[in-house]
């Protein structure tokens, strides 16, 4: 894996690329020389066991964190060390492995004001009912991930599923152009996961969606791509079948959960 | 001890019908009950102190209670404003109207100048920052002996009347006095209105509410955390600068952080995040105050221990605490 | 030696304030530990740390006039703040903790009113004037000229308290608690200890300090109701500098601000003041997470 290569459209340029990501904390190296390119559309999973580097990977491509070496690029673009709010502004939305929504707004202003960031931040005296596109945009999308009946409640008051829901209209408020979900089913009850990954279907028919889980068996059927990482390094790339029948995956993963 | 938690809020939750058009109406309401204040206070120049403090709560509450941020250096805002107006008129002779102008536009240099440092920290490290940071304006303007008067304050501000086209205006009659300083506070109170509806409002909630999410909304935090800064020392310079002409001298504890602890009193009493707590906060300020010290000469013993009580027991505030039982009876 | 000059001032001039400095730097490192120590674990300002302070040096002065012993009042001063430390955190600040990260700050804040008031109903509003003891009193030769024995001592008695309190948090099991808590207050809980009790401990350990400093600056200034306010904002200063949280910052973010202090007081004594914020200012736009940050918590 030494150049990104993408091998699904070779003319094609990648939605996002690293090129020799790593992240040192301290002495410890978490993540070590990640060159590894996203195709546009569909859905490409982040797998990994435990402590394989999922995580740092995710806050080094959402701008999180700054990379300790290498390079993230979006579309080509050089976005390493941008402030996260341009990552933003850029087109690439996340959705954050703790929940984070806004507790004391209520779910559809939760999305509304996300949707706002892209348009007008800086409006002073005009009134925010003056935009009455967002507050469409904001319903249409909550109708979207099935929260269509909770507009009115605060974000506090949700179950878990439905503020992960939630989280994610918000990042999808900004008409990303790429969304990264940090696992999204984490904690989830076995109907919450299954609502959870039937909407991330919905939602990669027309979009472009990294997903970072720590489930291989949940990934496994729905991906486009697959990357595995393993003890801060890349270990493959590829289709699920290429995956299925990497030998090194079948070791270091597969192999300890058959 | 979560890190960026957010304090006590009565929130915005699902308001009844009542308090939802009562909120559409909230500068009418607030004006209007401003307009008669001065029959229901126990005397007029206290009703004018409360109008005057009411609003620097007010300039307060859009950092501490809309955006989240507890700054202990707004003593900085309004003797900023208080020794521009001040300075302005008696030793430039300025017309009171330009005076407090003066004195807003110094209080909001403070401000940025402030802002620009102290919105590099974060969390609790803000208020220290702050508080530490107005401190330096205070020995520059206990230094600057020439213009403020040093230890003994700015004295012989005296404006007996305003000449404004067509009529003259007599500050010697209390209640002119009072609804010639409530028509800028009135103005004031308009603007801040606006500023809460406007996006800009929201998106100074959303920073309130989780600051990383609204910043991977692609809000620039930083930016907009520095622009209610300088707009909040801004109202706080209004009131410092009116507060100048209602007491004609500026004494140089008000740039104390002491006078930005004041600021903190009347907003956790009266209500944070609330429209009308401020008002509410700097009149149960005020009348403590007045009503303790007829009392006995340690009335801070029990300012004290009250606020500690409002803390432990009622976080919300007076006016806080009076909307969430509303709200809760389905308002 | 004394032909040498520096910007006018001559070498052992020069030399003197820089021991002056280190002086006043002892009181600030002593608050400063305390601050940044509640901090750290706790992420707690605590805004009654300059009444502390205050009140520490009132019990000192107060008991020295009854036994005439200014060892005891050493003792006896971060004693009582000790405890009277433990019982507000048991008492008052408690029952904040899973509230908003302010409330503590705002509750603290409220108490310095009354303990300030507290004292001046108990001592009266003027303030007692203290010396230093008899045994500490007049100078010695230093090698650049004569400086007063109370300073030296001050200078170093702090330097042996925050030695002990470095060993304390480096070699003892309570001190492997502490610098685990202020990395994650979970870990704590993981080794069987409940961090309730930790930070107990440390809010009276912290406001002890703060005592001890104040009655080891009781006799540079005597005491006043009001000489904790300014030391409020001077240790949020240091802090600041120091970086919040860091022990290791506080001690050379204090020794920086007395000595700042100092050699302003030579240069332009107007400005003595304003050089400590100005100082911080500074700090701020070049290193905003202060001079030894976050990073290396209690290191």
């Amino acid at each position: 894996m030494s150049a990104p290569a993408p091998r699904a459209a070779p003319e094609a340029l990648p939605i996002l690329a690293t090129e020799g990501l790593g992240k040192r904390f301290g002495h410890f190296r978490a993540l070590s020389g990640v060159t590894v390119a996203f195709p546009e559309g569909g859905i490409t999973a982040i797998i990994g066991p435990n402590g394989a580097g999922k995580s740092t990977f995710f806050n080094l491509i959402s701008g999180a964190v700054p990379p300790s070496e290498g390079r993230v690029l979006f579309r080509g673009q050089d976005i390493t060390g941008l402030a996260p709010h341009r990552f933003a502004r850029l087109g690439i939305a996340k959705s954050f492995q703790i929940t984070n929504v806004f507790p004391h707004l209520t779910v559809r202003e939760n999305v509304r004001v996300a949707a706002q960031a892209r348009r007008v931040r800086f409006a002073l005296f005009r009134d925010r009912a003056a935009f009455p596109e967002l507050i469409a945009r904001a319903e249409a999308l909550l109708g979207e991930v099935g929260l269509g009946a909770r507009m009115d409640r605060l974000a506090r008051e949700l179950a878990h599923g439905e503020q992960r829901a939630l989280e994610i209209a918000v990042a999808l408020a900004a008409e990303p152009a790429l969304l990264l979900l940090d696992e999204p089913t984490a904690g989830m009850s076995p109907e919450e996961t299954r609502d959870m990954m039937d909407l991330v279907q919905r939602l990669a028919e027309t979009r472009t969606l990294i997903l970072v889980e720590h489930k291989m068996k949940l990934v496994m059927g729905v991906s486009r791509r697959l990357v595995v990482l393993h003890q801060g390094e890349l270990l493959a790339e590829g289709s699920p079948d290429a995956i299925r029948a990497h030998p090194e995956v079948r070791r270091v993963y597969l192999g300890k959960s058959a | 001890m979560t890190e960026g938690a957010p304090a006590a809020r009565p929130g915005s939750g699902r308001t009844g019908r009542w308090l939802a058009r009562a909120s559409r109406h909230r500068v009418a309401l607030t004006l209007a009950f401003l307009l008669v204040f001065p029959w229901i206070a126990p005397y007029q120049a206290l009703a004018v102190n409360i109008l005057v403090l009411g609003l620097y709560a007010l300039g307060f509450n859009l950092l501490f209670g809309y955006t989240g941020l507890l700054s202990f250096g707004h003593a900085a805002f309004l003797g900023g404003g208080a020794y521009g107006c001040g300075i302005a008129i008696v030793h430039y002779g300025l017309h009171p109207g330009l005076a407090l102008a003066a004195g807003t536009l110094l209080a909001t240099l403070i401000a940025a100048a402030m802002g620009v440092l102290a919105i590099r920290t974060r969390g609790i490290y803000f208020a220290m920052t702050t508080l530490a940071l107005s401190m330096c304006v205070y020995y520059a303007f206990y230094r600057a002996e020439a213009f403020t008067g040093g230890e003994n304050g700015l004295r012989g501000i005296n404006v007996p009347s305003v000449a404004l086209p067509g009529v003259r205006l007599n500050l010697l009659d209390p209640t002119v006095k009072y609804y010639a300083v409530l028509a800028v506070v009135g103005l004031a109170i308009w603007l801040f209105s606006r500023l809460l509806s406007s996006p800009f409002g929201a998106a100074l909630e959303a920073i309130r509410e989780n600051e990383h999410r609204a910043q991977a909304c692609g809000y620039d935090v930083a930016r907009m955390k520095l622009a209610a800064f300088v707009i909040s020392g801004a109202l706080c310079g209004l009131a410092g600068a009116l507060q100048a002409i209602h007491l004609s001298i500026v004494p140089i504890e008000i740039m104390h952080y002491s006078t930005s602890g004041q600021a903190v009193m009347m907003a956790l009493l009266g209500g944070m995040g609330t429209f009308f707590g401020p008002f509410v906060g700097a009149a149960t300020f005020s009348l403590l105050q007045d009503g303790l010290a007829t009392l006995t000469s340690h009335w801070q013993l029990f300012v004290g221990a009250i606020f500690i009580a409002f803390v432990l027991f009622l976080p919300l505030g007076i006016w806080g605490e009076v909307l969430a039982r509303l709200r809760r009876a389905g308002w | 030696m004394s032909d040498l000059t520096i910007g006018g001032f001559p070498l052992d001039l020069l030399g003197l304030q820089l021991v002056t400095g280190v002086a006043l730097g002892a009181i600030y490192v002593l608050v400063g530990i305390g601050l940044s120590l509640i901090f750290g674990l706790m992420n707690v300002v605590n805004f009654a740390h300059g009444a502390f302070f205050m009140v520490g040096a009132y019990v000192g002065v107060f008991l020295y006039g009854y036994t005439g012993s200014f060892w005891l009042s050493l003792v006896a001063a971060p004693l009582a703040m000790g405890l009277l430390g433990l019982a507000v955190e048991r008492v008052l600040v408690r029952p904040l903790y899973g509230r908003g990260i302010d409330d503590p700050l705002l509750l603290t804040f409220g108490l310095s009113y009354v303990m300030v008031e507290g004292v001046r109903i108990a001592f009266g509003l003027t303030g007692l004037p203290f010396g230093a003891p008899p045994e500490l009193r007049g100078a010695v030769d230093i090698g650049i000229g004569y400086f007063p024995l109370y300073r030296l001592f001050l200078i170093a008695f702090s330097m042996a308290v925050v030695g002990a309190l470095w060993l304390f948090i480096e070699r003892t099991a309570f001190g492997l608690v502490i610098r685990a808590g202020a990395r994650d207050p979970q870990i704590v809980q993981v080794l069987g200890i409940e961090i309730s009790k930790v930070w107990l401990a440390i809010f009276g350990l912290g406001c002890a300090l703060a005592g001890l400093a104040g009655i080891l600056a009781a006799p540079l200034q005597g005491v006043t109701p009001e000489m904790g306010i300014p030391v409020l904002a001077e240790a949020f200063v240091v802090t600041v500098v120091g970086g919040m949280g860091s022990l290791a910052g506080a001690v050379l973010a204090g020794l920086i601000v007395g000595i700042v202090v100092a050699m302003t007081s030579l240069v332009a004594p107007d400005m003595t003041k304003m050089a400590i914020f100005a100082l911080m200012a500074l700090v701020l736009l070049v290193r905003p997470r202060g001079l030894l940050g976050r990073a290396g918590a209690l290191g």
